[in-house]
């Protein structure tokens, strides 16, 4: 049974449309990366289903609770992690957990230990007396995340988890993430880490205004083909030679290496033939596994392509 | 959503944390008592130190036509002191409030605590009454406690002409006891509404703040004879303020909508 249920769901502000016609499910312990650049609608998305937003129009089912149901219960049953960590500076990070737990009617002692622990496993053990002013931006991203987990949520939406911490506090959290999952809780990551997302997301949604697209990071990686050609000299004038192509194709340049999206039909002789004849020397062609950051790019600009 | 008593006091008891951590707005709160209990000292003080009979008859007769001959002027002024000054010692319990709902509503934006907050369990009724328990009953203690100190000061500086206490009186218990609380409520709301509306707790507290004009105005033509303060006037004004009160807190409370907030000021 889903624990999120996303049907037709439209956010307008004033004449802006900010999401239309979203569509998704996402299951009890699942792990679901929400994709998209900014504006694209993740945080207006996320905001309809933690009952922060009321939609303009369609429905969605959060934990059991319609959204135009009692926003209460969806709020005692969500946690959420903002991008900013909104915490109180002149309060010490036990008096910001503390206030929190007091809302969610759980200032007990089992709850604090319970928070406590979350606080060693991220690093922040010892310093529950310290003002939060004093915090690093990744402490305060942990900090804001243990006060995402104090209530013991069934889902939680986890807007750049990992943002402006070291690698190590990182990890910490990704682990955290699998585990929360591996506990039946349903985790919905907004990310532009497309190597966080993945490594810890079982499906995935590209949103840029609507849904662009859903699936496994396998099902979108097949979606289209991409190659990698090595060229002598640089990579980035090499695929400037590929303008004329029609529909046009996505490329990354990195050095020496052009990776290419091939978009609708266009075949890989047809690129090698364009590059040669604008004098491009290539020394290697290969047919290239696709990134999700590939994917990623060439659904939101054939998006853009298509809105102009 | 259900209110629930235990979430406003949460608030509450979050709110008067970050204030008892907040030495700058600590201090700007008992500046104001400061003046408006060392000023009337000062003045009868330095009445009484040369206590100038005929300058002090002419102004008691501007105030009073019928004042007796044998009446004592300078006592007379000094009353006349004590209960106009019921009408600028009001300003405390509107002022204090501001300083304090202003950044704690306005502050929460520019913070950007305000989504996390709105995320939990927590309703709009909770928010405001949380709040403004954390403005009102600080600033009903201090305007409290600055009238027990504006007693013992007047008293004892007024006690050698007078030779009984000038304070407190009637109309100050009642207005102290009754009046301030409601312009307690009064300078919250006004901060509140105001401050859900704009981004920033400065300009918040400045467009709160010109509520003390029209109360200048009112002390101002008590100054100039035009109106006679007492008892029954200052409760024409609490009842004046008490409609006011509800009126902004069923407008606060219908501000604080989620929706609104968040769309605005995350």
């Amino acid at each position: 049974m889903s624990r999120i249920e996303v049907r037709s769901l439209s956010k307008n502000f004033g004449p802006r449309t900010a999401v239309e016609g979203l569509d998704f499910d996402v299951g009890a312990g699942e792990v679901f990366g929400l994709l998209g650049p900014n504006g694209a609608g993740k945080t207006t998305t996320v905001r309809m289903l933690t009952g922060l937003l009321r939609p303009s129009s369609g429905r969605a089912i959060v934990c059991g609770v319609p959204l135009d149901g009692d926003g209460e219960a969806l709020r005692s049953r969500v946690g959420l992690l903002t991008e900013q960590p909104g915490l109180y500076d002149r309060l010490t990070a036990r008096e910001n957990l503390r206030f929190f737990l007091k809302l969610h009617h759980r200032d007990t002692k089992p709850a604090w230990e319970a928070a406590r622990r979350w606080m060693q496993r991220f690093g922040l053990g010892g310093r529950e007396e310290d003002r939060c002013g004093t915090f690093s931006k990744g402490m305060r991203q942990k900090l804001a995340l243990v006060r995402a987990l104090l209530h013991d949520p069934q889902a939680l939406f986890l807007d750049e988890p990992t943002s402006g911490l070291d690698p190590e506090s990182a990890r910490a959290v990704r682990d955290a993430v699998g585990e929360l999952a591996a506990d039946g809780r349903t985790v919905v990551l907004c990310s532009h880490n497309m190597a966080e997302v993945e490594r810890l997301c079982a499906r995935v949604a590209v949103v840029k205004g609507r849904l662009l697209a859903v699936g496994t990071v396998p099902e979108l990686r097949r979606q289209t083909a991409v190659v990698e050609i090595h060229v002598e000299g640089s990579a980035g004038a090499a695929g400037e030679a590929l303008g004329p192509i029609v529909p046009p194709c996505v490329w990354v340049a990195e050095a020496h290496v052009l990776r290419i999206t091939l978009a609708g039909g266009v075949s890989i002789p047809e690129v090698v033939a364009l590059l040669a004849q604008a004098g491009v020397r290539i020394h290697a062609v290969f047919p290239a596994q696709r990134a999700l950051e590939d994917v990623y790019l060439e659904l939101t600009r054939s998006s853009e392509t298509e809105a102009t | 959503m259900s209110f629930r008593l235990h979430r406003a006091l949460a608030v509450s008891w979050k709110e008067a944390l970050d204030l008892r951590k907040n030495p700058g707005l600590l201090a700007s709160m008992l500046a104001l008592p400061a003046v408006l209990v060392l000023v009337p000292t000062g003045v009868i003080w330095s009445w009484l130190r040369n206590p100038d009979t005929v300058t002090f008859r002419s102004m008691a007769l501007y105030y009073d036509p019928t004042l007796p001959l044998n009446a004592d002027p300078v006592r007379f002024m000094i009353d006349k002191l004590v209960l106009d000054w019921f009408g600028v010692f009001l300003l405390m319990p509107v002022f204090v409030p501001i300083l304090i709902s202003s950044q704690s509503v306005a502050g929460e934006k520019e913070r950007r605590t305000l989504e996390p907050l709105l995320a939990a369990p927590v309703s709009a009724a909770e928010l405001v009454l949380g709040k403004s328990l954390a403005s009102v009953v600080p600033a009903v203690a201090i305007t409290w406690l600055s009238f027990a100190v504006f007693v013992l000061a007047v008293d004892a500086v007024a006690w050698p002409l007078v030779h009984a206490p000038v304070l407190p009186n009637g109309m100050w218990l009642f207005g102290i006891g009754v009046v301030a609380p409601l312009f307690a409520f009064l300078g919250n709301g006004l901060a509140v509404l105001v401050s859900a509306r704009v981004g920033e707790a400065r300009l918040a507290q400045q467009l709160s703040a010109l509520v003390v004009l029209p109360l200048m105005g009112l002390v101002g033509g008590q100054l100039a004879g035009w109106i006679r303060a007492g008892t029954g006037y200052y409760a024409v004004q609490g009842l004046v303020v008490l409609v006011l009160d509800i009126l902004l807190i069923r407008a606060s409370v219908r501000l604080f909508d989620r929706e609104r907030l968040v769309s605005r000021w995350t």
